[in-house]
């Protein structure tokens, strides 16, 4: 039978047992097979491209490809005439989570980025599937699996090869300063030129989870923040944020990345926070670089809603929205848009006001999600980062 | 969604809002319960309901799937339980990779592929091979002391080599910031003997060990060490090179202290820089002396109309008193010393008076102490040509220069030939300026002692 095409559409079974239609992104052919043995690249279309991957043809149900005609439909939404295949794309887009990206630097990005170059890791406890392509050097491009080491994060190709390097390996922790420690949590700032290496395996490291990072500059603009989980084995990096040195937008986030292992945990919010809380301490208001993810929007408008509302309950009097500004360190149009989104902000008698009935409160506030694991500022040791001369 | 009829006027941030901590309290408005109202009423009194615009519109994070991860069975084996957290909060060591003793390479799968292969053709027991073999058969992934002294040493030499062969390109200076060309092997057979020579490996391992790395490095046409490979261009385009350095231009707009270079260019700049600081500052300090002499010629000027105007109080009852109008009267009024006067004769004999006036070109400073006039004389004054022509009993209007009969015939200016102008003493020859900046001819002056008690006729000439 003749192979299929690239950007075939068709039925795929995914791990849960069931079908599920996907895109053929990439092919390529079996070593162990036939001229017509291939195996393809396919990305699930109801799914985010981190769960792409590459299947065998008994996954694919060979009735289900699509003849397309591309006719044309409406979209309900809003009212535009277009074809199938466009209103598919968008429905497609925003599924993604990629609406702030422009068309142009979207199709880039996805055209080099398109096909996942390492399919598992080892990092530390876990063996972890990756999410996405990373620029690793061409060295690596022979590669499916790496192994890091759970310090210093050099990566290797072999299993041996991270043995070895352990025995001689004495970094037990990340390589920068301890700012933050209560319990078991620790906070490590780790600044991209000091320690070049390490933030640069860092960036390839988090780049298999993250979509729309980019590598294109070097590191020693970037302080890293890793949170980690300590044991008598060592300081073991759960998660990170990145933050520029002198940022002119005044983000002070540039990437966050929980490692799959421990999602769903508070230690992203616990992230978001401990971004804030340093902009508060620096005296500045802040807010994370865009384009965020599709996880990382919801986390972020979870935080808000949180800090926000909670202000709103137990405030009396007036307030204005500066006043919540200068308060929590959030953006002011960040804070507009989460009480604009929960429809808290009227316009009554010629004036704006604020809604803040408790009942009303706590539905949002439930909806939001509990907190993370909780900064405690008391037990924060930090600077503002200072150029060195 | 909303229905009101009009717009509402954008929030201004600054300004307080009232917080309304009941919706009841929008009802008490005249405008109609808009949507809004109901939507929020519906919010408040709603049961665990999943209409909430934010929740519905995303998707929960229990639903968003992600790829999955296992558990590492040998990762209690691999890491060992050896640490010990401080009290006190850890700090940065400082870079460990700074090319010291800690051997920063790792094998790759090359080079372990080589050193098998090197070792298996070096063993000459059977037994050995067999043991090898069996292991690797087998799968094990168990580290024989043999084998892995042997990763060991070979790692360490290749990661030295590396850094002398760096060391070398550094010392010849063609260590490039980004990779542009090829980066050359500099470090030849016999130098690396002999560095390494302490690391006492056989020679003819070395001689092997060397090659291989040699064929490596310009198969790579780079570093194998990453620490040592220098970063793509700025402009380089291809997506898959990634960690260029910052141009100069983004550098300076995100670093507050601009990163000083250590070259011939700011060298250069620098010396051009202070240069123009040091012309600037002659410049000044010229600036300020001609500043206090233009200062000092202003004072002196001042003190010098001050003692006109005295002085001409005194001439009137003198000059009546005296007939004779050529003699100095105040000769005995000043007292000079010879060495202050490096004038003509001229000068000298006229020094009795204060004539010089508005002239830029000396410094006299006259001192009044207790009646007696002192003139200092700072600089060599420019001759007062124009003072012989004074007539000394000529009376002196504060501020003003006397008048060039010469100068003003060349203007056009002519006296009045008026018979009624006595000819006396030269006023009618030369005028004077009076008020206003006019040239007048007096017929008669009312401050001259003769004329007291005719009237003045002011022939006035707009000048």
């Amino acid at each position: 039978m003749q192979p299929l095409e690239v950007g075939t559409r068709v039925l795929c079974r995914w791990r849960d047992g069931k079908h599920h239609p996907v895109k053929v992104i990439e092919r390529r052919r079996l070593h162990s097979g036939g001229p017509n043995d291939y195996e393809y690249y396919v990305h699930y279309t109801e799914f985010n491209r981190r769960l792409d991957e590459w299947v065998r043809l008994e996954q694919l149900d060979l009735d289900s490809v699509e003849n397309d005609v591309d006719e044309k439909v409406e979209d309900k939404v809003t009212g535009l005439k277009m074809t199938r295949h466009q209103k598919r794309k968008i429905d497609e887009t925003h599924v993604e989570g990629h609406e702030e990206l422009d068309a142009a630097s979207l199709r880039e990005h996805e055209e080099f980025t398109k096909v996942k170059n390492i399919a598992t890791i080892e990092l530390g406890r876990y063996e972890i599937e990756t999410w996405y392509f990373s620029p690793f050097p061409p060295e690596y491009n022979d590669c499916l699996n790496l192994y890091f080491c759970e310090f210093c994060l050099t990566f290797m190709k072999r299993k041996q090869q991270l043995q070895r390097h352990m025995k001689k390996c004495d970094l037990k922790h990340p390589p920068g300063d301890e700012i933050y420690r209560s319990g078991t949590l620790s906070m490590f700032e780790v600044d991209g030129k000091k320690n070049k290496v390490y933030g640069q395996n860092l960036c390839y490291l988090a780049k298999l989870f993250l979509d729309h990072k980019t590598l294109y500059y070097d590191v020693d603009l970037f302080l890293f923040y890793v949170l980690c989980e300590c044991d008598d084995r060592g300081c073991h990096m759960v998660g990170y944020f990145s933050k520029e040195k002198h940022s002119e937008e005044s983000y002070n986030l540039a990437c966050i990345l929980t490692l799959p292992p421990y999602q769903r945990k508070g230690y992203g919010k616990f992230l978001i926070a401990f971004s804030y809380e340093l902009s508060k301490k620096e005296g500045k208001v802040g807010t994370p670089e865009r384009p965020l993810s599709d996880l990382g929007l919801l986390s972020y408008r979870g935080y808000w809603t949180r800090v926000l509302l909670d202000i709103l309950k137990k405030h009396k009097g007036n307030i204005s929205i500066k006043e919540l500004s200068d308060m929590t360190a959030i953006r002011a149009e960040d804070i507009l848009a989460t009480l604009q989104a929960l429809e808290l902000i009227q316009y009554r008698k010629g004036q704006h006001v604020i809604c803040a009935d408790p009942k009303v409160l706590d539905r949002h506030l439930k909806a939001a999600g509990r907190g993370g694991l909780e900064v405690d500022v008391s037990k924060l040791i930090w600077t503002p980062y200072k150029e060195q001369g | 969604m909303s229905r009101l009829s009009f717009r509402p006027r954008p929030l201004d941030i600054h300004k307080k809002l009232p917080i309304v901590k009941s919706i009841k309290d929008f009802e008490d408005d005249d405008i109609p319960t808009s949507t809004r109202t109901q939507m929020l009423r519906f919010v408040a009194e709603a049961d665990n309901d999943n209409q909430v615009h934010q929740v519905a519109s995303k998707k929960t994070v229990s639903e968003i799937p992600i790829p999955e991860y296992v558990i590492v069975d040998t990762y209690e084996r691999d890491y060992s339980p050896i640490f010990n957290q401080p009290a006190s909060y850890l700090r940065a060591r400082g870079a460990r990779a700074e090319l010291g003793d800690f051997v920063e390479y790792d094998l790759d799968n090359e080079d372990e592929d080589w050193l098998n292969e090197f070792n298996e053709e070096r063993m000459v027991l059977p037994a050995e091979k067999l043991v090898l073999f069996v292991l690797q058969v087998l799968n094990i992934s168990v580290v024989l002391e043999f084998e892995f002294y042997n990763w060991c040493r070979f790692e360490s030499i290749l990661f030295k080599l590396e850094v002398l062969d760096h060391k070398g390109r550094e010392r010849a200076g063609i260590i490039t910031p980004t990779l542009g060309s090829p980066v050359p092997v500099l470090l030849a057979f016999e130098p690396a003997v002999e560095a390494l020579q302490a690391l006492s490996i056989q020679y003819g391992i070395f001689q092997s060990i060397y090659s291989y790395w040699k064929e490596k490095r310009e198969r790579w046409l780079k570093p194998i060490l990453r620490h040592l490979q220098p970063p793509p261009p700025v402009n380089d385009t291809n997506p898959y090179n990634v960690f260029r350095p910052r141009e100069k231009a983004h550098r300076l707009h995100t670093r507050r202290m601009q990163r000083r270079e250590n070259n011939v260019q700011s060298f250069e700049k620098l010396r051009q820089v202070r240069r123009n600081l040091d012309q600037a500052k002659n410049l000044l300090e010229a600036l300020i002396k001609r500043e206090e002499i233009k200062r000092d010629v202003t004072e002196s000027e001042v003190s010098l109309q001050r003692i006109q105007m005295k002085y001409k109080n005194e001439t009137e009852l003198l000059q009546d008193s005296l007939a004779l109008p050529e003699l100095p009267s105040f000769r005995s009024k000043f007292v000079s010393s010879e060495d202050e006067f490096i004038e003509s004769d001229d000068f000298q004999h006229k020094r009795g008076r204060f004539q010089p006036r508005g002239s830029m070109n000396s410094r006299m400073v006259m001192t009044y102490s207790g009646g007696i006039m002192k003139r200092e004389t700072r600089h060599q004054p420019v001759p007062f040509t124009w003072l012989h022509k004074l007539d000394p009993l000529e009376p002196v209007l504060a501020f003003t220069k006397p008048l060039v009969a010469e100068k003003l015939a060349a203007a056009g200016i002519v006296p009045p030939l008026d018979s009624s102008i006595r000819s006396s003493r030269g006023n009618s020859i030369c005028g004077r300026i009076g008020r206003g900046g006019r040239i007048i001819f007096d017929r008669w002056n009312p401050l001259n002692a003769y004329t007291n008690r005719l009237w003045r006729f002011a022939v006035i000439y707009a000048s």
